[in-house]
C-alpha cells in the first residue's frame, strides 16, 4: 500500500477514535490521590479505572486523578507497574486516595515468555526483564543499547562509533563458531529476520561496517525487553532459540482520556571518549630530529581529530498520543530524529511512525489487535570500513596524516601527500556515501475468547525492509589507484521481507483446589526472502578537480562512467520454517511450578533427510519461601529456586547451503556452487540452568543468581569442499563440542527510602567460560590483520580445547641492535579475546524533584588486538612523513623496523564505562494543561579507564574470514564520540 | 464434554493449517534440472564456458600459477619493501625455497585448479556434443597437468559423484598415462578454428607435447630420464603444429602480449579479453601492476602500481650480448616523438629485452616494455621520483637485500622490473586499472619450437643441427645474433649462453613455465641469488595441509 494511502486511512481511523471518547450523561466526579503507601510520594500514571464500567483515567504528576463516572459506580480500580493493584470503594464525598504497596523486586511484573505472558513469581527458566523506566539514556539510536551492562549474561559490544551501526549481541558467551551468533528478536510476538536491508558496496576503503537491523523501532516506544537466556524459556522457538531471545513489547494505550506526550532533546559531541594516541605538532618535530628524518616538518600545526570532530547539534522530537477505554485503546507515536556522528558530514536520521490498537467486540470475546511500524532512516555514511587495505579509511588519514602539514595550501586546494596517508579532510570532500533504508513493520490480530479459559488467536505479520544506497567517490581526490583523475559511483539495493503466520491456543484450568494448569499450543510458518543489486562505475567527466565540482552526484549521472562494471543480482534461496509448538504449565499451590515445551521445527534449509528438529525443555521452580517452615522467618518475603534443562537450536547459515546450486557467474557462463548436503540440519545446545531468587522482607533488598552449563553439538562447520568440488564453501555438521558454562548474579538494592530521599542501586555480574572440545577437523584460521604489509594475515584460531577465536600470533621478540623489532617464526596461541567478566551496575538518587541517574560498566578478562598500530600507525610511516604511535615513538624502534603481526599488539582489554549520567528534575505541571513536565541533562560516554591503547575498548571490528567470526580485533574504527545533551519531556 | 470436544476441535483445527513441504526454493540459481531441461544444450554450453572463466584468474594473478612457477624459480621474486610486501612473509618463502604445507598460495593454487577440473569433469555430466565434451577434457587435462606437475598426484571425480565422499587420487606414472590418454581421445573432436580463445587440435597437441617432454620429470624429479618414444612423440606433434602454416613469429615482441594481442599469430591458447568490457574473467592489469611503482602511470596518478615484483641481475643478464640497453635506446626517451624509429638501432640487443620506445604505451605513460631498469620517465620525457621525502629519482636497482627485506632509504627502488604486458592504452587510461583487454597468453608457438629443438636435443640419436636451426630461427626473428653451438643445459652455470634453457628463459620468462623448465634440466635445486640453499623435498610442493585434511586418499610428498 501506499503511505499516502495508509496515512489517509489512519487519520480517518484516529477521528473516529477520538470521538469515541465523548462522555455520557448521569455523572458524578470523583477525584483522589494516588500515593506509594511507604513515603507518601505520588504514583504518576496510574491508571484508574471505574469498576464495571468503560470509564478511567490516569493520575497527573502529582499522584492525583479526577474521573468522571456513572453514578451507578461504587468501586475503582487503581493499578500501576511496579504496585500491587487495588480495588478501593468510592466513600462519601466522592474522594479516594489510596496508598499502593510496591510490589518486592518486581515479582509482580509481567514477562514476556513467547507466544504468552507470565508473571515473574511464576517465571521457572531465567529471563531477565528491563523496564522501560530502567534503560540507558542519552544517544540513544537503537534499542540494543537501551540495555547495554543491565543484564547479566547479555553483551552489547559497540562494533562502531558511527550512529546506527550494529552491536554484537550475545546471550551467555560465544555459542557458535558461525557468523550469526546474534540472538533472536521478537517485536511484539513477531520474530525478525534479524539482517537489514542495508546495502553494503566494497569500494577502495574496504566495506563498511554493518547497520543496526533494529533502527526501525523508536526506543522511545519500547515498554520493556526481556531476555530469555536458558532453553526452557527460549526452546519454544526452536530452532532459532539457541542464542537466546530478546523479546521487545512496545507501547500501547491504556484505559483513560486521551493523552499526548511529547519529548525532546538535543545534544552536541564533546570530544572523544578516548584518543589514539599519535604524535602531536610539537612531538613530531622532535621525532623528525630524533630519526634525523628530513624535509618532513612543513611549518603548520594541526590537530586533525579536533579538526575531523563534528559539533553539529543532534536533534530528537518524539510525539505519542493514547487513549482508550474499557472496549478499546490505541496508540500512535512519532519519532524524528537527527544524530551527528562523530566525525563530520556523518549524520543518521530517523523518521519512524507507528499506530497500534487493541480493540474488543462480541461481548468483548473478540480481540482484533492491529500494529504498524514504518520507519525511514537516512544514513551520510563516511569512508570508514572494516576490510580497509593497503590504502587505509579516512580514521587512518587521520591518524597518519603528518600534524605540521596543513590541509590545504595557500590557494585553498587540498594538500595531497605523497607518502599514502591520503587527507582527511579531503576524504570527507570527495566521499559522499548515503543509505536511505525504509522499513514497515505490520501486524494485525485476532483473539476469540472460546470458552471462558480457552483463548485462541491469530496473528498475521509482514516485516518489509527496502535499502538503496548511493556511493560516490569524486575524482578531485587524489593519491588513490583507479579513483583519482576517475571518480566512481555505484548504486546498490537491498530487499528484505519477512511474513509470519502464527495460530495459537491457551488454555487455563483449575484442576483441583491447589493445582492450576496452563497450557498452550500452536502453528507458525515463517518465510523470508532477501535480494540484492548493484551496479557501478568509473572514468567520469565531472568533479575531477575541485574547483569545478558540481553538486550533482555520479549516481545521478551513472551511464557518464566510462568504464561500467558488470551489475550484479542476488536472490536469496526463500527461507521457510514451519512449526509446531505447544506448553503446558502446572503450579500446585504455588509452592512448586513445573513448565515443559516442546517444539518441531521445519526448515526449507535444512537437508532433505533432516526436516525437522524437535526442541524439547523442562524447568521447575520450588518456592521456598511458600512453606510452612519458612512462613515465620522474618529475613526473606521470597525465596525460590530454580532448576531447568532443553534444547534449542540455531540454523544459522546461508539458505540453500544444503543444495546443489547452480549459479550465473559470468557472462554467458554457469557452474556449480554449492555442494548438495541432504544431511545438513541445525546447530544443537543442550542447556541446564540452576537459579536461585530471593527478596528481602521489605521488599528492599532483591536479588537473583543463576548457573548455566550449555553444551552445543552438530556445529555448523563450513568445511572445505574435498577438491575437485566448486570453490567455496560446504556446510556440514560436525561431533564437536562448543562448550559455556558460567555464574550470573543480580542484585538490587533500595538503600534509602524516605520520602524526600530515596538511592536505588542495581549491580550485576557475569562470568563465561567457551572451550571448544572433540573439535577433530583441522584447525580454522580466522581474524583479519589488514593493511599495507600484512595482507592474508589471520590472527585467531578454532581449535581444539581453545576458546572460540583464541588469539594466534606471531611471538614478539623485543628489538634488535638497530632497533627493528623481532619477531618470531611461527605462530602461537597467544590469549583469549572473550571477556570473561561482564559487570554492569547502576543507581539512582532521588532528592525531592531532582534524581541523578548513572549507569555504568566494563567487562575483562579479555584480550584485544591492536591492527591500527600494527599496520598504520606503525613507526615505519615516520621516514616518509606520517604520523606515528606514541607508544613505539616510546619504545627502542627505529623506523627502519619492519611491519609484521605479532603479540605485541595485543593488548589487555578490560575497561569500565561511565556510560551515561543524567540528572533530572520534575517540574510538575504548568499552567493549565502541562503535566509532568521533566528537565533533564544527560552526558554519554564520559570516561572509560583502560589500559587499552586505541580508540575504544569495547570494540569488534568485523575482522571475519570466510564465514568465521572474528573477535575483539580493532582496526581504524569509527572512534566513540562523549556527548552532552539537555532535554525535556511532557504530557498533555 | 462439549467443552473439551471445543479445546479438542480448535486443536486439530491448528494443525490442519495450510503446511509447506518446505522444499527449498532458488529463487537466484538453478537446479541440476533446470540446467539440463530448461537451458537444454545451452546449458551445457553455459557450463563449458564456465570451465574456460577458471582459467582466468588461476593464469594471470600474481598470487596463483604465477607465484608458484615464476617466485620459485630464478626470475622472479618479491622484495620486503619496508612496511610493504611482508605479507608474512609468503613471497620470501617461494624465492629461497623453504615453504611448508600451510602457505597460502600452495593452497590457493591447488584449490584453484581443481576449481578447473571440477567444473570442467561437470560438463561431462550434460550430455555435451562430441566437441563439447572434447573441449571439457582438454581443460581437465590442462589442471592435471599442473596439479600432476606442482603437486605430484592429483584428485579426479567421476562426473555426478557424491562429493561429500574423497574422490580418487592419481600419481606418479598413471597420474601422467592418464593425462595423456584423455588428450588422445579428446583431440579428434576439438575443434580446428576458433582463435586461441578457444581449446583448438593444436591447443590439445601442445599440452600433448607438454606432458611427453615432462614425464621423465613427472616420474624422477631428481634425475630425469626421457623416454625416446615420448621424444619422437614431441617431435612428431610439434612438426604437425610447425607445419599447420597456422602460426608465425611477430615482428614486435611484445605484441604478443600487449591490448592488440588477439592479432598475434604466435598465440596458440589464451584468455580473451577485451579492452573495456567488465565481463573479462581475467584481470589482467596484475602483470603490469605487480611490478610497476606506485608513480609509474602518470605523475596525476599515484598508486598505479605496486611496486612489488622484481627480477633478479643475474636472470637479466642472461641476455648477454649487449643486453644493457645501449644510447641508441635511450635517445627516443627524451625526444622520442620525432625518433620513433630509435627503437631499432640498436641491432645488437635482443628485442626481448625490451627497453624500447613502444607506440601506444610509451607515447602514453613513458614506459617502455620488457625490462626496466635504471631511470623511468613519465610521457612527456620527464624523470619520475619515489614518494620517498626528498624524493629520489625513480631509478631501478639491480640489487636487493641478500635476506629480501629491503630497510633503507632505496627501498621502493630495488630490483629490475618485468614488464611483459604491456599497459592497454587503447583508450586512454580507462582500462589501467581493469577492463583491459590484453588477452592472457597459455601457449606459444615460440615454446612448440623451442620443446622440438629440445626433444631433438633429448631423442636417442640427438639432432643437434637441427635443434640449433630451430633455436636460431627464433633468435633472428628476436633481432638477437645467432648461437654457434646449442648444449641442452650447463649444469655448471644456469646462464650459459648457448644453453636451450637459457633460450627458454629468455624467450618465455614471466611466461609460468619457469620452475617445470628448471626440474626438467635437473637445475632447480641449484643456488642462485638470493636462494643460499636448497633441499630435494622442494621439486614437488607439498599437499595443502587442509586439503589432506578433507582426502584421505591424498599421500603428503616426502619431506614436509
Amino acid at each position: 500500500m501506499h503511505l499516502k494511502l495508509l496515512a489517509k486511512r489512519l487519520s480517518i481511523a484516529l477521528l473516529f477514535l477520538a470521538g469515541s471518547f465523548i462522555a455520557n450523561a448521569q455523572q458524578k466526579t470523583v477525584t483522589g490521590k494516588v500515593t506509594n503507601d511507604k513515603d507518601g510520594s505520588p504514583v504518576s500514571g496510574a491508571s484508574v479505572v471505574a469498576k464495571g464500567s468503560k470509564s478511567g483515567t490516569q493520575t497527573g504528576a502529582d499522584g492525583s486523578f479526577s474521573l468522571s463516572v456513572a453514578s451507578a459506580v461504587t468501586q475503582l480500580e487503581f493499578s500501576s507497574v511496579g504496585y500491587t493493584s487495588q480495588t478501593v470503594s468510592i466513600g462519601s464525598g466522592n474522594v479516594v486516595n489510596v496508598g499502593l504497596v510496591a510490589t518486592s523486586g518486581g515479582l509482580t511484573e509481567v514477562v514476556v515468555i513467547g507466544y504468552g505472558t507470565a508473571r515473574k513469581k511464576d517465571l521457572t527458566g531465567a529471563v531477565a526483564s528491563v523496564q522501560a523506566k530502567d534503560f540507558n539514556q542519552g544517544v540513544i539510536t537503537s534499542p540494543d543499547q537501551l540495555l547495554q551492562n543491565k543484564i547479566p549474561g547479555l553483551e552489547v559490544t559497540s562494533n562502531s562509533g558511527q550512529p546506527g551501526a550494529a552491536t554484537t549481541v550475545k546471550i551467555r558467551g560465544n555459542n557458535s563458531i558461525r557468523s550469526g551468533g546474534s540472538p533472536l528478536y521478537v517485536i511484539d510476538g513477531v520474530p525478525l529476520d534479524g539482517r537489514s536491508a542495508r546495502p553494503n558496496f566494497g569500494t577502495n576503503f574496504g566495506s563498511s561496517p554493518d547497520a543496526n537491523a533494529l533502527l526501525f523501532i523508536n526506543p522511545n516506544d519500547i515498554q520493556a525487553v526481556d531476555v530469555l537466556k536458558d532453553a526452557s524459556s527460549a526452546a519454544i522457538y526452536g530452532s532459532r532459540g539457541a542464542n537466546g531471545v530478546i523479546a521487545i513489547t512496545t507501547k500501547t494505550g491504556s484505559a483513560g482520556p486521551s493523552k499526548i506526550e511529547f519529548g525532546t532533546s538535543w545534544s552536541v559531541n564533546a570530544g572523544y571518549l578516548k584518543k589514539y594516541e599519535v604524535l602531536d605538532a610539537g612531538e613530531f618535530r622532535t621525532a623528525l630530529t630524533k630519526y634525523s628524518i628530513s624535509g618532513q616538518d612543513k611549518g603548520a600545526t594541526v590537530d586533525v581529530f579536533k579538526d575531523l570532530l563534528n559539533k553539529k547539534l543532534s536533534q530528537s522530537y518524539n510525539l505519542a498520543l493514547s487513549g482508550g477505554n474499557d472496549n478499546g485503546k490505541f496508540r500512535a507515536s512519532f519519532l524524528a530524529s537527527s544524530t551527528n556522528g562523530t566525525f563530520k558530514n556523518s549524520q543518521l536520521d530517523k523518521y519512524i511512525g507507528t499506530f497500534n490498537g487493541q480493540y474488543k467486540f462480541l461481548d468483548k470475546k473478540l480481540t482484533i489487535g492491529f500494529s504498524l511500524i514504518a520507519g525511514h532512516t537516512s544514513e551520510d555514511v563516511i569512508a570508514v570500513s572494516n576490510t580497509a587495505g593497503s590504502e587505509g579509511n579516512i580514521i587512518s588519514s587521520a591518524l597518519q596524516w603528518n600534524p605540521t602539514t596543513s590541509f590545504k595550501d595557500a590557494n585553498g586546494k587540498w594538500v595531497y601527500p605523497t607518502n599514502g596517508s591520503g587527507n582527511p579532510m579531503a576524504l570527507l570532500d570527495a566521499y559522499d556515501d548515503k543509505v536511505q533504508i525504509n522499513s514497515v513493520l505490520a501486524n494485525i490480530s485476532a483473539s476469540y475468547k472460546i470458552l471462558k479459559n480457552l483463548d485462541y488467536k491469530f496473528q498475521y505479520a509482514i516485516n518489509n525492509s527496502v535499502g538503496s544506497r548511493l556511493t560516490n567517490i569524486y575524482g578531485f581526490l587524489q593519491g588513490y589507484a583507479g579513483l583519482s583523475g576517475s571518480g566512481y559511483g555505484a548504486i546498490s539495493g537491498q530487499k528484505l521481507n519477512s511474513q509470519t503466520f502464527t495460530h495459537t491456543l491457551n488454555y487455563n484450568a483449575t484442576l483441583t483446589k491447589k493445582l492450576s494448569l496452563t497450557a498452550l499450543g500452536g502453528f507458525e510458518y515463517w518465510k523470508s526472502k532477501f535480494s540484492n543489486n548493484s551496479f557501478s562505475a568509473r572514468g567520469f567527466n565531472t568533479n575531477l578537480t575541485q574547483e569545478t565540482k558540481i553538486d550533482i552526484p555520479y549516481t545521478a549521472i551513472l551511464q557518464d562512467g566510462q568504464v561500467q562494471s558488470l551489475p550484479t543480482t542476488y536472490i536469496d534461496p526463500t527461507v521457510e520454517i514451519q512449526s509446531f509448538f505447544g506448553r503446558v504449565g502446572l503450579n500446585y499451590g504455588d509452592r512448586f511450578l513445573v513448565t515443559a515445551t516442546m517444539r518441531a521445527d521445519g526448515s526449507s534449509k535444512f537437508g532433505k533427510n533432516n526436516k525437522y528438529g524437535y526442541f524439547p525443555s523442562a524447568a521447575a521452580r520450588w518456592v521456598i519461601s511458600n512453606e510452612n517452615f519458612m512462613k515465620s522467618n522474618r529475613i526473606l518475603s521470597n525465596l525460590a529456586l530454580r532448576a531447568s534443562w532443553g534444547i534449542t537450536g540455531s540454523q544459522e547459515y546461508p539458505s540453500g547451503a544444503a543444495t546443489e546450486q547452480f549459479t550465473f557467474s559470468q557472462y554467458n557462463s554457469a557452474t556449480q556452487t554449492n555442494v548438495n548436503n541432504p544431511d545438513l540440519k541445525w546447530e544443537e545446545t543442550r542447556s541446564t540452568n540452576i537459579g536461585l531468587d530471593a527478596t528481602s522482607k521489605n521488599g528492599r533488598i532483591y536479588g537473583s543468581f543463576d548457573y548455566y552449563h550449555k553444551n552445543t553439538t552438530n556445529l555448523i562447520f563450513q568445511d572445505v569442499p574435498i577438491a575437485p568440488a566448486p570453490s567455496g564453501t560446504y556446510f556440514r555438521n560436525i561431533n564437536a563440542n562448543l562448550i559455556n558454562s558460567g555464574v550470573e548474579l543480580g542484585i538490587g538494592a533500595t538503600i534509602i527510602e524516605k520520602s524526600n530521599l530515596q538511592w536505588d542501586v542495581n549491580f550485576n555480574l557475569a562470568f563465561n567460560k567457551n572451550k571448544l572440545t572433540n573439535f577433530k577437523a583441522s584447525r580454522i584460521l580466522t581474524g583479519q590483520i589488514n593493511g599495507q604489509g600484512v595482507s592474508g594475515t589471520l590472527g585467531q584460531i578454532i581449535d581444539n580445547n581453545y576458546p572460540v577465536n583464541e588469539y594466534f600470533l606471531k611471538p614478539f621478540g623485543g628489538f634488535d641492535a638497530s632497533g627493528n623489532q623481532i619477531i618470531g617464526a611461527s605462530q602461537q596461541y597467544a590469549g583469549d579475546p572473550n571477556p570473561s567478566t561482564n559487570y554492569g551496575f547502576s543507581t539512582t538518587v532521588r532528592y525531592k524533584k531532582l534524581s541523578v541517574v548513572i549507569n555504568a560498566g566494563g567487562a575483562a578478562g579479555f584480550k584485544i588486538y591492536n591492527n591500527t598500530a600494527t599496520s598504520v600507525t606503525n613507526i615505519s610511516g615516520i621516514s616518509n612523513g606520517r604520523n606515528i604511535d606514541k607508544n613505539a615513538y616510546n619504545s627502542a624502534e627505529k623506523p627502519s623496523s619492519g611491519v609484521g603481526a605479532s603479540d605485541r599488539f595485543l593488548e589487555k582489554g578490560n575497561f569500565f564505562k561511565l556510560r551515561n549520567v543524567s540528572v533530572n528534575y520534575t517540574v510538575g505541571n504548568v499552567l493549565r494543561y502541562v503535566k509532568g513536565l521533566n528537565v533533564f541533562v544527560n552526558a554519554s560516554n564520559l570516561f572509560v579507564i583502560t589500559k587499552f591503547s586505541g580508540f575504544d575498548p569495547e570494540v569488534n571490528v568485523d575482522k571475519s574470514s570466510g564465514g568465521y567470526p572474528s573477535r575483539s580485533i580493532e582496526y581504524i574504527p569509527y572512534p566513540t564520540a562523549r556527548t552532552f545533551s539537555f532535554g525535556f519531556k511532557f504530557t498533555l | 464434554m462439549k467443552k473439551y470436544l471445543k479445546v479438542a476441535i480448535s486443536f486439530v483445527l491448528i494443525s490442519a493449517t495450510g503446511c509447506s513441504k518446505l522444499d527449498q526454493q532458488l529463487p537466484g540459481s538453478l537446479t541440476n534440472q533446470q540446467v539440463s531441461n530448461a537451458l537444454g544444450s545451452a546449458g551445457v554450453g553455459l557450463l563449458l564456458n564456465g570451465a574456460y572463466a577458471d582459467l582466468g584468474g588461476t593464469f594471470t594473478a600474481q598470487d596463483l600459477l604465477f607465484c608458484l612457477e615464476e617466485n620459485a624459480s630464478d626470475e622472479a621474486l618479491v622484495p620486503t619493501r619496508g612496511g610493504d610486501w611482508d605479507d608474512n612473509g609468503v613471497w620470501r618463502v617461494l624465492h629461497n625455497h623453504t615453504w611448508d604445507a600451510n602457505h597460502t598460495y600452495v593452497l590457493n593454487v591447488f584449490n584453484s585448479l581443481n576449481k578447473l577440473n571440477f567444473d570442467a569433469t561437470n560438463v561431462l555430466g550434460f550430455s555435451p556434443s562430441a566437441s563439447q565434451a572434447a573441449q571439457a577434457r582438454f581443460l581437465r587435462a590442462l589442471s592435471l597437468y599442473y596439479l600432476l606437475d606442482l603437486y605430484g598426484q592429483y584428485p579426479v571425480r567421476q562426473p555426478g559423484e557424491d562429493l561429500r565422499n574423497a574422490p580418487e587420487v592419481k600419481s606418479g606414472a598413471a597420474a601422467a598415462q592418464f593425462i595423456i590418454d584423455e588428450l588422445v581421445a579428446s583431440i579428434p573432436n576439438l575443434p580446428t578454428t576458433g582463435g586461441a580463445g578457444v581449446a583448438t587440435k593444436n591447443a590439445g597437441n601442445t599440452l600433448l607435447m607438454k606432458c611427453y617432454l615432462n614425464r621423465g620429470a613427472w616420474v624422477n624429479r631428481a634425475s630425469p630420464t626421457f623416454a625416446d618414444a615420448d621424444m619422437q612423440q614431441v617431435i612428431t606433434i610439434g612438426n604437425s603444429i610447425i607445419a599447420s602454416g597456422n602460426y608465425s613469429y611477430m615482428s614486435e615482441y611484445f605484441r604478443n602480449f600487449d591490448a592488440l594481442n588477439s592479432s598475434s599469430t604466435e598465440n596458440i591458447f589464451t584468455v580473451v579479453n577485451n579492452s573495456g568490457s567488465a565481463a573479462n574473467v581475467s584481470d589482467v592489469r596484475s602483470e603490469w601492476c605487480r611490478t610497476l611503482h606506485y608513480n609509474q602511470e602518470t605523475s596525476t596518478k599515484p598508486n598505479s602500481g605496486w611496486n612489488g615484483f622484481s627480477t633478479v641481475s643475474d636472470f637479466y643478464n642472461s641476455f648477454t650480448t649487449g643486453s644493457t640497453p645501449g644510447v641508441d635506446l635511450m635517445e627516443g626517451v627524451t625526444n622520442y616523438a620525432s625518433n620513433k624509429t630509435g627503437r631499432y638501432k640498436d641491432t645488437a640487443v635482443d628485442a626481448r629485452v625490451g627497453g624500447r620506445f613502444y607506440p601506444g604505451i610509451t607515447d602514453k605513460s613513458g614506459q617502455r616494455p620488457g625490462f626496466m631498469i635504471g631511470q623511468q620517465y613519465s610521457e612527456t620525457g620527464a624523470p619520475l621520483t619515489d614518494r620517498k621525502t626528498p624524493a629520489n629519482p625513480l631509478q631501478f636497482e639491480p640489487g636487493i637485500a641478500a635476506d629480501m627485506k629491503e630497510t633503507g632509504n632505496t627501498l621502493e627502488l630495488t630490483g629490475i622490473r618485468v614488464e611483459k604486458y604491456g599497459p592497454d592504452f587503447t583508450n586512454g587510461s580507462a582500462n589501467y586499472q581493469g577492463n583491459a583487454g590484453n588477452d592472457e597468453v597459455i601457449f606459444r608457438y615460440a615454446d612448440v619450437v623451442l620443446m622440438v629443438a629440445e626433444a631433438k636435443l633429448r631423442a636417442a640419436t640427438p639432432d643437434a643441427a637441427g635443434a640449433l636451426a630451430l633455436v636460431n630461427g627464433l633468435r633472428t626473428a628476436r633481432n638477437a645474433k645467432p648461437l654457434a653451438s646449442l648444449v641442452l643445459v650447463n649444469t655448471a652455470n644456469l646462464y650459459a649462453g648457448n644453453a636451450l634453457l637459457t633460450e627458454r628463459g629468455r624467450e618465455l620468462y614471466w611466461e609460468k613455465v619457469r620452475r617445470t623448465d628448471l626440474i626438467r634440466f635437473g637445475m632447480f635445486n641449484k643456488i642462485w641469488q638470493y636462494k643460499p640453499s636448497d633441499d630435494p623435498k622442494y621439486l614437488v610442493y607439498p599437499i595443502p595441509t587442509q586439503s589432506l585434511s578433507v582426502n584421505p586418499n591424498l599421500v603428503q610428498n616426502p619431506g614436509y
